[in-house]
């Protein structure tokens, strides 16, 4: 319960002259459900992607599991059980559910058991939608497919980036009844620009602003920090 | 409902009716027609394109990409064949050569679509296509140039003597069969399924832990493998090759049998290769009537039936906010949602 | 310097600002029509071949003057281009990917011209050749340059000019540049984005015309001139960078430079070998081109 998963070391991203991230510190716990929360355009979905080796960090180093990951590519990481969701819905829109699933499965090194499988689909309920093509499923279906598609991998930590963007306010109540249960066996992190999710979900809270870490603490201390509520939630946003 | 998805157990090709009747169809057609030489060539060269069109269908049916080069894959392979032949190798060991030349070739030739997608990476095809045609003009001592090498011998055959016509066209139809063979089995593969996964979304499928280089490069491989022993039979076939017989048109050409038929389908590309191919050769005296006609083809499928006939004059369903293509200035390959 | 080295530098000179002041008409073109409704037009190298091929109609042909055979041609580009346009064009507007889908459909137009041209023109003869503009010779210093061929490259750059005033100054050009620049936003602020598309594609292939029957009334061409300008419009293109008219003209002229000075010490097909080599350069490592907007 005590391994750390996740260690982050000043962390930096620069786009052109944009910082986009500056030193960013950051360890996650394995089990520990962590959330990134900061406005828009403050660099989380950039973090998560310096992480997973969709961009490459200007500087700074990554370790996960023990092992140095910095800008290693996204395959590789998938492999040692590091995966990651999209800000925008991200599925093989032309394909059908099912295939969506095996596609996910076919390099998996870690795959569910059939059993495993199952029950999970039945969880996710989309079990029932296996012959459907996922493009035509609604944004709340295709978020839940998008799970399943990463949870039949057995990753070590799924990175979810806004995992209830665009979702209504049932689906969100509903997703994060999900991801409540899910946080119970594997160890996730999540990002959201609104405390709303977080909340209710996370053992611990980063808030980011203009790329730089501004607060670090349990949920009830980042809703009580002075500054947090100066600079961020006196905005309005909570 | 719940059990994993019926496609993770592949069935065997032990019986598979379809390619058991193609098989048959493929050497009795030339067979019954060797009556009429010139008819039973026709077949020939039409299962030699029912080839090509399986070769180019695993790339740009299969793996999304549509690469333009793949006639000048080709003509490598036959300039290879005819080259080592006419220094005293066997036919039977310059075919694997040429096939092999071609496939490093297209897999290096490859490498752009690593970073280019789309309209970019079919553009750089189209560059590298025109590029090994100017080579193939201007490297006349082993081309003989926009002349073209003619009286290119027949395969001699291990009892002495030469491969029959008759002979020739089988040897073409179980090649032709065995490339539709191999296409199923990787299509029901695990390898398949990566390339659709490459083909909907590469970045999605890299960040799935597909390590997506490799297999857009091993598909590159094994399409130019299609492409090359295609080259390397029909250089003796027809006896005759010029830069003409492998450039940016016959490209084309076979891009649109494969888009006619039906790209991502296993038969139909072979249907559209059988409609096509034989119109030239039948067109004779009006073989230029075949530029017109495809041009016109190419319009209707764009136009009327992007799913090719497989799935008629159906409009395809439009893409899920998902791949959007990428204007120029904000190409960046690893750019993430 | 020699003479004879003068006259080599000259007429270098006078053939590069011509093959230069082409090339940038003919690539300001397609990349105008890319730039707006994304269609990368394979065919222009055909149309640049119909202009010309008009061009000798209606002078070797009809006996018309060279001056009224040119704006006939031009303006016959008009008609045409929107009949397309409405038949084929219009159809992709909407559709996300269509840059691939009019690559595949210009391919299709170049087959179908081609097989036309072959079995029309192909047959009569394989060399055209259009009587001049003006006739005369200027000599410059010990060089001596048909008068023709000055008229001809006044016209081009006068053409390159006006098309810049227009882009620069014109209500349609600006509204043509915010289109470049940001469709949406464009849309948002009011601007008839389907107009802009039509116009476009009628001034795009308009000015391809004009470089295809200046081609013709500066030099005898056959029909293989179709391919190698299709190739070469796109290089300059990709190189300029998509959707920069300035880019196609610097790049035009400079491959026009390059062709003049490669004819004269190597074979074509080098100068060939290095534009393609640059431009797949360009295709791997900077794709938005030199000149991105
Ligand atoms: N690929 C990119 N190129 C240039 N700038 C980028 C890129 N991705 C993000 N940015 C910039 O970095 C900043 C952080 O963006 P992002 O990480 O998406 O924020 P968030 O996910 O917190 O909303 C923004 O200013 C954004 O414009
Ligand atoms: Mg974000």
């Amino acid at each position: 319960m005590s391994d750390v998963l996740l260690d982050v070391r000043s962390l930096s991203k620069r786009f052109g002259g944009v910082v986009a991230l500056r030193s960013i510190d950051l360890t996650q716990y394995s089990g520990e459900t962590l959330g990134m929360i900061g406005p828009n355009g403050s660099g989380k979905t950039t973090f998560v992607n310096c992480i997973t080796g969709h961009l490459k960090p200007n500087s700074g180093s990554v370790g996960f599991s023990g092992r140095a990951i910095t800008a290693r590519k996204p395959f590789e990481l998938a492999r040692v059980g590091l995966t990651r969701t999209y800000q925008a819905v991200r599925i093989f829109g032309e394909l059908t559910v099912a295939e969506n699933i095996a596609i996910a499965m076919v390099d998996a090194v870690d795959p569910v058991s059939p059993e495993r499988y199952a029950e999970l689909a039945d969880w996710l309920r989309i079990a029932h939608r296996f012959q459907t093509q996922a493009g035509s499923l609604s944004l709340d279906e295709q978020r839940r497919l998008e799970l399943m598609m990463r949870l039949v991998q057995q990753p070590k930590l799924i990175m979810l980036d806004e995992p209830v963007g665009g979702l209504s306010s049932s689906e969100v109540r509903a997703m994060i009844a999900l991801l409540a249960e899910l946080k119970a066996h594997s160890t996730i992190f999540i990002i959201e620009h609104t405390m709303k999710v977080i909340r209710e979900l996370a053992d611990k809270v980063v808030v980011l602003l203009a790329g730089e870490k501004l607060a670090e603490g349990a949920p009830a201390e980042i809703l009580a920090d002075q500054r947090v509520i100066d600079r961020y939630l006196g905005g309005g946003d909570a | 409902m719940t059990a994993m998805p019926a496609e993770n157990t592949p069935r065997g090709l032990a019986v598979h009716w379809p390619l058991a009747a193609f098989t048959v169809a493929a050497v009795l057609v030339p067979t019954l027609l060797s009556g009429n030489r010139y008819l039973a060539f026709v077949a020939g060269m039409t299962l030699l394109h029912i080839l090509w069109a399986t070769g180019m269908n695993l790339l740009y049916g299969y793996t999304g990409l549509m690469p333009l080069m793949f006639a000048g894959l080709a003509g490598i392979s036959a300039y290879f064949v005819v080259n080592l032949t006419s220094i005293g190798w066997s036919f039977w060991l310059a075919l694997p050569v040429g096939t092999l030349a071609a496939s490093v070739a297209g897999t290096i030739l490859g490498l752009p679509s690593l970073r280019l997608k789309g309209f970019y990476f079919t553009l750089c095809s189209l560059v590298i296509q025109t590029v090994i045609t100017l080579g193939f003009v201007y490297f006349a001592s082993i081309t003989n140039g926009d002349t073209g090498i003619s009286q290119i011998p027949r395969p001699s055959i291990p009892g002495g003597g030469e491969l029959t016509g008759l002979g020739y066209e089988i040897v073409i139809a179980v090649m032709a069969a065995i490339g539709i063979a191999v296409l199923m089995l990787i299509v029901r593969s695990p390898f398949g399924r990566r390339l659709a996964a490459i083909r909907e979304d590469d970045g999605l499928a890299e960040t799935l832990g597909i390590n997506v280089t490799y297999q857009k490069l091993a598909a590159f491989f094994i399409g130019s493998l299609y492409a090359g022993v295609g080259g390397a039979l029909y250089a003796p076939y027809i006896g005759f090759i010029s830069p003409r017989s492998f450039d940016v048109l016959i490209s084309m050409n076979i891009w649109l049998m494969v888009a006619f038929g039906g790209r991502g389908t296993i038969w139909g590309p072979v249907f559209g290769a059988m409609l096509l191919a034989p119109i030239p050769f039948l067109l004779q005296d009006y073989y230029t009537v075949k530029d017109i006609l495809y041009g016109v083809l190419i319009i209707a499928v764009t136009i009327l039936m992007p799913g090719g006939l497989a799935s008629g004059f159906r409009r395809k369903v439009p893409k899920a906010a998902v791949a959007q293509d990428i204007p120029a200035r904000r190409l960046d390959p690893r750019r993430a949602a | 310097m020699s003479n004879a080295n003068l006259i080599i530098l000259l007429s270098t000179l006078s053939t590069g600002l011509i093959l230069g002041a082409i090339f940038a008409l003919v690539a300001a073109g397609v990349t105008i029509v890319y730039g707006s409704i994304w269609m990368p037009n394979a065919a222009n190298g055909q149309f640049f071949v119909l202009a010309a091929l008009f061009g000798w109609t209606m002078t070797v042909g009809w006996g018309l003057s060279p001056w009224v055979a040119a704006l006939l041609v031009i303006g016959l580009s008009v008609p045409l281009s929107y009949i397309l346009e409405i038949l084929l064009i219009r159809r992709f507007y909407d559709v996300p990917n269509r840059n691939i889908s009019y690559f595949v459909l210009s391919l299709g137009i170049t087959q179908i011209l081609a097989g036309i041209y072959a079995i029309t023109y192909g047959r009569w003869s394989d060399q055209f050749q259009l009587p001049p503009l003006v006739g005369g010779i200027t000599l410059i210093g010990p060089f001596p340059i048909a008068n023709n061929r000055l008229m001809v490259l006044a016209i081009a750059l006068a053409i390159l000019a006006a098309l810049f005033i227009l882009l620069r100054f014109h209500r349609y050009g600006r509204a043509l540049r915010a289109v470049f620049q940001n469709r949406e936003a464009a849309t948002l602020r009011g601007v008839n984005v389907r107009a802009i598309y039509s116009l476009s594609f009628i001034l795009g292939n308009a000015v391809i015309f004009a470089g295809g029957v200046l081609f013709a009334l500066a030099y005898s061409f056959d029909l293989t001139v179709a391919w190698t300008m299709a190739i070469t419009a796109f290089a300059i293109m990709i190189i300029g960078g998509p959707g920069s008219v300035l880019g196609a003209v610097v790049v035009g002229m400079v491959f026009g430079f390059t062709q003049a000075i490669v004819s004269i010490f190597a074979s074509p097909t080098i100068a060939a070998f290095s534009y393609l080599g640059a431009m797949l350069l360009i295709l791997l490592f900077k794709p938005s081109g030199v000149f991105a907007r």
